[in-house]
């Protein structure tokens, strides 16, 4: 195990050597789901990929969409949706967490990825939800590393943050990767989606950047 | 058409004419090998009736005036650069295939828009010296047997139309497999497909396989993309070093043209430009000029340029030159104090047009629910410049798991007990452990599109609570509550 003082020495070498290859990216997008910004460290992180995989069926994926279009309309942001196999019901959320949204209804993996291309690069949304949970896992599976690489590439220097949707862990490389583990159930189709945003039990499966590292 | 490939046919010879003013209209040949085995590579059509592969000294004896050159890289590099930029137009997907050469995934983009732009691109591309040939087709392959017509642009409609006429040589068969289908009388791609693949796969093994599939443009592959330049640079070295204007200029024209041209297919404008002049006695000669007005309009950098260039004496001559381009956004726009507009307007409404070329334009916008109960009835509308002011939080609060929908629902066979569902089979299948319904809607009942659906959520024994519906068409799966 390196000595963490020696790690450091080398981290901040490399940062004044090479400024552009550690650039350090401003701010986060918070979600509104306290289990997720908590492990987040204040949110989605800005000019990074974040993976979170809807393990178990109706454990609270499309919630977290939900309160990531409320927050973001709150703060006036704006912000896109690549819907993989355009799932998305606009009538679940309140009418006016629309109105900041750009909805790409893409028929098949090819298109999502291309659309997610093109929206990552554009630099005026603070947030590009890419969604693939409904497409076929031999589909995603066959996806080569090198369009991940690719968004992971274009991400770096944009001001988006990227939360990709799926259902079992997909992305290579990515900084963080958090799971829905536990289904909702019946039972509490009553209760507001504020309180079961905050009660949403939000697991870290991967994370190894420090949060100071992301928002410099 | 789902790839589109861009090709300049002899692509050096073209570079390195670009690259020199004194090759224009002349006999040009380019060479390689040394004495007596040099032999031509590429040739100019002025040259006749000299042909690829003559040897130079019978070339020189046939045509007097020729010119004979060997292949400039770095006339190359700048050629290529164009060329990719120009791809880049077409799609942010692209992969530089060979040396003038660069294939384009166009999948979901507009048939009609994208040949528009491919003509446009073409009609550009000559102007700048680059005579390129586009073709496009369904597979990666087509599009390239498309590309090696004779017309400028060709689209495969029908690839089996398409295909049946080309000479056999398109599919590249080796010297052996000629010979052999020569023999059999074969002489187009047609011809070969006519045979049956495992017919011809038993005659020729494995190999034949493979040509009858591309003879088929069956054959397909993925493409190796690449990234959009993100430096706007241009470099020359001269060889003698030169000591007049009129080089320099020459050259620093070839340069804007390239780096306007990548600055606009990637949707920037210069705020500066660098110009530095590499001296022979190993010093050089920088300035970096602001731009009155940022902008990717060749002749007004040129006008700066050479403003600058009428003033200059330097101790030694040039012997290289170099332009760099500072990339800006061109109308970025400061937020107003009360509204959240488009931090780059153009970027935004761009790329607007772009998605609407992957998923087709009535696929992308803003929802907006329209007027009515029935469910999962919405509009796209075109996004707003701003973003408003947010309204007050609703007074009732949407309680429960979000609704995801499955487009087009699953159709579902469900028992029915007292009018509850107790059982349910096909795509989701099971007794479910809780259902919760009926919630009943109708609408346009005045109209003869009236319609009427009953909702249920039932919750499975994997935990999933799933939304059930049943119209008069009977009981399917509409999503699931998330």
């Amino acid at each position: 195990m390196p000595d963490p003082s020696t790690l450091s020495a080398l981290r901040s070498l490399v940062a004044a050597r090479f400024p552009t290859a550690t650039r350090k990216h401003g701010g986060a997008v918070p979600t509104g789901v306290a289990g997720l910004d908590a492990a987040l460290g204040g949110g989605l992180p800005a000019g990074r990929l974040t993976e979170l995989v809807s393990a178990a069926a109706s454990s609270g994926g499309q919630l977290v969409l939900a309160r990531l279009l409320i927050t973001t309309r709150a703060a006036r942001q704006r912000i896109a949706l690549v819907d993989g196999a355009d799932g998305f019901a606009p009538e679940a959320v309140p009418a006016d967490a629309l109105r900041h949204l750009v909805w790409v209804r893409a028929r098949n993996l090819a298109e999502a990825l291309a659309a997610a291309d093109v929206l990552v690069r554009d630099g005026n949304y603070a947030a590009v939800v890419i969604d693939l949970r409904g497409i076929a896992q031999r589909v995603l599976r066959r996806t080569p590393a090198s369009e991940w690489h690719r968004l992971h590439r274009a991400a770096e220097s944009r001001p988006a943050a990227v939360l990709v949707q799926t259902v079992f862990p997909l992305v290579p490389a990515v900084p963080w990767r958090l799971a829905l583990r536990v289904p909702q159930g019946l039972e509490r189709r009553r209760q507001p989606q504020g309180r079961l945003a905050a009660e949403l039990v939000v697991e870290t499966v991967r994370g190894h950047m420090r949060a100071e590292e992301m928002t410099g | 058409m789902n790839y589109a490939v861009l090709m300049i046919p002899n692509f050096a010879l073209h570079a390195l004419r670009r690259s020199e003013p004194a090759l224009a209209g002349r006999a040009v040949a380019l060479t390689a090998g040394e004495g007596r085995k040099a032999v031509l590579t590429e040739v100019s059509p002025e040259v006749l009736p000299v042909s690829p592969g003559c040897a130079v000294t019978l070339a020189m004896a046939r045509c007097p005036g020729i010119v004979l050159r060997v292949r400039e890289p770095g006339a190359e590099v700048e050629a290529q650069r164009i060329l990719l930029a120009a791809a880049f137009t077409l799609s942010p997907r692209v992969e530089a295939t060979a040396a003038g050469c660069c294939t384009v995934d166009l999948q979901g983009a507009d048939a009609s828009r994208t040949e528009a732009e491919m003509r446009l691109r073409v009609a550009e591309l000559a102007r700048l010296g680059l005579p390129v040939r586009a073709g496009a087709g369904p597979t990666p392959l087509l599009a390239a047997y498309a590309a090696r017509g004779g017309e400028a642009v060709t689209i495969v409609r029908n690839p089996v139309e398409f295909l049946r006429p080309l000479p056999l040589a398109v599919a590249e068969p080796s010297a052996t497999q000629s010979g052999i289908l020569h023999g059999w009388g074969i002489k187009t791609l047609g011809d070969l497909t006519a045979l049956s693949k495992a017919d011809v796969g038993q005659r020729l093994g494995a190999s034949g396989v493979a040509l009858w599939e591309r003879a088929a443009g069956e054959t397909t592959r993925v493409l190796r993309m690449i990234e959009p330049p993100t430096t706007f640079v241009a470099q020359w070295a001269y060889d003698p070093p030169v000591e007049t204007m009129e080089p320099l200029v020459f050259k620093l024209r070839r340069f804007a043209e390239r780096i306007a041209f990548e600055l606009r297919a990637a949707g920037f404008v210069a705020e500066a430009l660098t110009l530095t002049l590499l001296l022979e006695d190993e010093s050089d000669h920088r300035r970096e000029f602001r731009l009155p007005e940022p902008g990717a309009d060749v002749d007004s950098w040129l006008r700066v340029l050479q403003t600058h260039l009428d003033t200059v004496r330097t101790a030694s001559p040039v012997a290289g030159v170099r332009l760099t381009a500072m990339p800006a956004r061109p109308l970025a726009k400061q937020d107003g104090l009360f509204d959240t507009g488009l931090a780059d307007p153009q970027a935004f409404w761009e790329n607007l047009a772009r998605l609407g070329a992957v998923v087709g334009d009535d696929r992308v916008g803003t929802p907006v629910m329209a007027d009515t109960h029935r469910p999962d009835t919405f509009v796209l509308e075109r996004p707003a410049e701003a973003v408003p002011a947010p309204e007050p939080p609703p007074l009732h609060p949407l309680r429960g798991p979000v609704l995801r929908r499955f487009r087009p629902s699953w159709p579902l066979r469900v028992t029915v007990e007292q009018t509850r569902p107790v059982e349910v089979s096909g795509p989701l299948a099971g007794v479910p452990a809780g259902v919760a319904g009926p919630w009943r809607v109708s609408g346009e009942w005045w109209r003869p599109g009236a319609w009427e659906v009953e909702t249920w959520h039932v919750e499975m024994p994997d935990g999933g609570v799933y939304q059930l519906a049943r119209t008069a068409a009977g009981w399917s799966v509409e999503g699931i509550l998330d």
